[in-house]
């Protein structure tokens, strides 16, 4: 029994769950059918069959999670279902904008997948932002029609969402919060743990009306909230009469002081982060409110942070703010400079929310931003310096706590103690604004190629005719193929020692028509395995034309993306790792090698940039090819930059041709862009893209024109799993070596070789060759045999660019083999590829040809 | 039975549910001057507290646990 070679099976922290598999699995082809459909609907936003496909497929989903505890993932995929159903209904109309933002969703909910896959569960921090891109994706929809159940509960009609308008409006429910009610003893607990560095939450819980529904127990929730303090109950809306109470519309609420972490409260809270609202209680609040508390005056209004300022808590913000100023004022450019601004910026912020001075933020988000896109702070700085300035003369107005945003999104700020600010606002990816988590910056406009898939979803309509196997499976039945087509070879031994050996040709015949018998089905099983295997391109190309549409939007680039050839097959294993190198290429092409349409324009070539991804089968290989007609690569700008990265010396750079210098391009360390951008330019592009492909034996190749676009071409195997190899004899061992790297077999006369300096030559066709004795680069202690002609046998060999003669005994035949990679300590052994197993049961080894040229 | 009707005196008893509110609301709309009896009371769902708190209930005993007393206590007491 042959064992498979490798086990991928990963790590994994948590006991399978069949269904849990089951679910991630359905989940990922619903999403990417989700995506495409959404992408197939920018071009026919009428399209009544594929939006009530993609409804289908949206709301299977959600079905879906809705087995498991993801309320998370249940939530964006309801608010999408949502939103679809009123496109559906035609009350709103399909847009781009409605594109970006579901495609976004459900990039999310990819995200969340890949959470549960990894770590089995949702961290308990993601329920805040789905609950921010549910609410975006209905704010999409239009205001509510009187028919449309689901919608109205959220547009602002419920009963529950205009207890929570009123909540927020009257100020109890939002902003920081007023202590003054709270009990003496619940006050002075609160101040110790403040006092032990604990930190102090306010919760605003407002349960829904109908939440009796739904199996919520507000009380119970509120009851168990970790870290209680303590927390009163209070009617939300006028308690009707006796007569009128509906029991089971809840019209309760609950405010809460509790001293646990925001973690524990979020996960406490996970399934209704839209009822409550969390607030982080600075010290220095807690402080102000006890003045309050025991001075005079109103305990409901608003607190006057301004005027109850201590003379120490002054000098504090006064030795931060200029140590801000100070940061402000360095003049070096690093390139964390962004991060830089980023910190002082949230220091700012954190330091007015500390003095209660919220609405400063929106101010300092406004100058980080220009500080930003300028790379000038003078705004920032201009902001702190009025600051300082206000400080020093008269206290200004305090501002109120922080209103609620325009749109009602619940502030999500969070306040530090002034004195860690400084420290805790480095670091804190909590300060990013909410909202630029859900558009990730992409807009929408042309993309004239999606067209080109109108037919696959015409394909899937067909319903699922195929099985879903594991490929472990497949690859067991590789296995077995493969030990098959080895004990069938044994046959023609067997035939000859039987006519040899035993005298009986007769039988001898028997088992040679026999054996050809097995030997065409176990071809064509083999061959049959193998189609099981194959797949087509399109898993990989079919993500091109989303990458496309937004990297292209990104870039302000226009491009059309043409994809030929998608149903070209090769082996799973090939087609899935050149995904990568694939994605590479693509985007350097987008980057570097199409240009906006204005150089375009000016260039006479149209504003629409075409970029070609064509798959082809040429004989027992898979030719790809990413052609761009944009500016090409200009090799003289690639030679200067190879030598001044000291990739190539100065004698190579007077020598190399065109050609050559673009070659370049996949030496390690190379970038040509002048910018380093998120998207290419870092120089690790195209060497890693070649390393990929050299490591499934397949080899690629840059053309270029200047100002005519460029063009790389992938060739790869077929298959990974049979590979030819030429049988070759060295001091009475066999070896393989593949035939990819065979160029010819010749005889070479002991006197035509001849010896330049240390190493051995020969003129062949015209060139001359280097020559190597096999043996010595096995360390095997003997000379190579010539024949009777005193001819020596020269397998010619080539990898890359170069060529090798190899000295060997004599060559045998050529045949297929399964290769096997190495494992445990022999794969450490550079100098073979693997192993096979020959018909009469010997073992060949493959010798790895690159390690040796 | 979480909750016990007496003549015009209602006993709560672990916990209550929400299947007990609509029973509660209709015995406290005929007996304005019941009395609640909550010393054996260890939870109540919302729902109940809210009746109770609409009805202005007259609490007679409040529960033994002192937990679910700080919550209750000047709940009933407010509406009242």
């Amino acid at each position: 029994m042959i064992r498979s070679p490798m086990n991928p099976s990963p790590p994994n922290p948590l006991p399978p769950n069949p269904l849990l598999d089951q679910f991630l699995s359905e989940s990922r082809d619903l999403l990417e059918a989700t995506g495409k459909k959404l992408m197939q609907l920018e071009d026919a936003p009428t399209d009544q069959g594929i939006l009530n496909e993609l409804f289908r497929c949206v709301h299977t989903l959600k079905g879906n999670s809705g087995l498991f505890t993801f309320p998370e993932m249940t939530r964006v995929l309801h608010a999408g279902e949502d939103l679809l159903g009123v496109v559906r209904s035609g009350h709103q109309v399909y847009s781009r904008e409605l594109a970006d933002r579901l495609l976004d969703a459900m990039d999310y909910v990819g995200l969340l997948c890949g959470e549960i896959e990894a770590t089995g569960r949702i961290d308990a921090s993601r329920a805040l932002e789905s609950q921010h891109i549910a609410e975006a994706l209905r704010k999409l929809m239009p205001s509510l029609t009187p028919n449309e159940d689901t919608a109205a509960v959220q547009n602002g009609d419920s009963p529950t969402a205009a207890i929570t308008q009123t909540a927020l409006a009257d100020g109890t429910a939002t902003g920081l919060p007023q202590l003054a009610g709270i009990p003496e003893d619940a006050w002075r607990s609160a101040v110790e743990h403040c006092r032990q560095g604990d930190p102090l939450h306010w919760i605003a819980y407002r349960p829904q009306r109908e939440c009796f529904f739904h199996g919520d127990d507000p009380l119970n929730s509120a009851r168990q909230t970790p870290g209680l303090i303590w927390g009163r109950v209070l009617a939300t809306a006028p308690l009707p009469s006796l007569s009128e109470l509906d029991t089971y519309s809840c019209l309760l609420g609950f405010d809460l002081l509790t001293n646990a972490p925001r973690e524990e409260l979020d996960q406490h809270y996970r399934y209704l982060p839209d009822q409550v609202e969390i607030v982080a209680v600075p010290a220095l609040w807690l402080a102000k409110q006890k003045d309050e508390r025991n001075g005079p005056g109103d305990a409901s209004s608003l607190p006057n942070l301004t005027h109850s300022r201590s003379e120490n808590d002054e000098a504090a913000f006064r030795r931060i703010l200029a140590a801000q100023r100070q940061i402000l004022l360095f003049d070096d450019r690093p390139a964390w400079h962004a991060g830089r601004l980023t910190a002082v910026a949230a220091v700012l912020a954190n330091l007015s929310q500390a003095m209660g001075e919220t609405s400063a933020r929106t101010d300092i988000q406004a100058a980080l931003a220009d500080a930003l896109s300028t790379g000038h702070n003078t705004l920032l700085l201009a902001w702190l310096d009025a600051c300082l300035a206000s400080y020093k003369n008269v206290q200004p107005e305090a501002s109120l706590p922080c209103a609620p945003d325009t749109d009602g999104r619940i502030p999500t700020t969070q306040a530090e103690e002034p004195g860690g600010a400084g420290l805790a606002a480095e670091n804190d990816p909590g300060k990013v604004p909410a909202d630029e988590g859900i558009k990730f910056g992409r807009r929408a406009d042309d993309d004239p190629n999606a067209i080109k898939f109108g037919r696959r979803a015409e394909d899937s309509n067909t319903g699922p005719r195929s099985l879903k196997v594991d490929q472990a499976k497949v690859d067991r039945l590789m296995n077995l193929i493969g030990e098959l087509v080895v004990s069938k070879n044994a046959l023609p031994y067997l035939a000859e020692r039987a006519e040899s050996q035993f005298g009986v040709r007769e039988l001898s015949r028997e088992i040679k028509g026999q054996y050809s018998i097995i030997n065409r089905i176990a071809d064509e099983m083999q061959d049959a395995i193998m189609q099981v295997r194959m797949m087509a391109v399109s898993f990989v190309f079919q993500r091109f034309p989303r990458l496309v549409r937004d990297v292209s939007r990104k870039l302000g680039k226009q491009v059309q993306l043409v994809l030929e050839g998608e149903q070209t097959e090769a082996d799973k294993n090939i087609v899935e790792s050149l995904a990568d190198p694939l994605i590479h290429i693509v985007r350097n092409s987008l980057d570097h090698g199409l240009e906006t349409p204005e150089v375009r324009l000016a260039a006479g070539k149209p504003a629409i940039g075409r970029l070609t991804i064509r798959a082809a089968q040429e004989a027992d290989r898979v030719v790809i090819e990413i052609v761009d007609d944009g500016k090409g690569i200009d090799p003289a700008v690639i030679k200067q930059k190879a030598y001044e990265k000291g990739i190539i010396d100065e004698a190579t750079l007077e020598r190399i041709g065109d050609q050559e210098a673009i070659n370049l391009i996949f030496a390690a360390g190379l970038s040509t862009a002048a910018v380093v951008s998120d998207l290419s330019g870092r120089g690790v592009g195209m060497d890693v893209v070649r390393s990929a492909v050299e490591k499934i034996n397949g080899a690629v190749a840059i053309e270029s024109k200047v100002g005519k676009g460029t063009s790389i071409r992938i060739s790869l195997p077929l298959s990974m799993a049979v590979t030819q190899v030429m049988v070759i004899e060295s001091d009475g061992q066999r070896f393989g070596v593949p035939m990819d790297h065979v160029v010819e077999t010749v005889r070479v006369p002991r006197n035509a070789i001849h010896t330049i300096k240390q190493s051995q030559t020969a003129v062949l066709r015209g060139r001359i060759v280097p020559l190597k004795a096999l043996n010595t680069l096995l360390g095997i202690p003997a000379i190579p045999r010539s024949n009777s002609d005193d001819e020596l046998a020269v397998l010619l060999v080539q990898a890359g660019n170069a060529e090798l003669g190899l000295l060997v005994d004599g060559f045998q035949e050529t045949m297929g083999v399964i290769q096997k990679p190495f494992n445990g300590f022999l794969s450490g052994l550079s100098t073979y590829s693997g192993s096979a197993l020959m018909g009469d049961g010997s073992v060949l080894m493959i010798l790895n040809i690159r390690e040796m040229v | 039975m979480p909750i016990e009707f007496k003549k015009n005196r209602v006993l709560f008893r672990d916990e209550a549910s929400v299947e007990e509110a609509e029973g509660l609301l209709e015995w406290l709309q005929t007996r304005p001057t019941a009395k609640v009896d909550l010393s054996a009371c260890s939870h109540m769902h919302t729902a109940n507290l809210q009746v109770l708190m609409t009805a202005r209930a007259c609490i007679a005993s409040w529960p033994k646990s002192a937990e679910l007393r700080a919550w209750l206590e000047p709940a009933l007491k407010s509406a009242k």
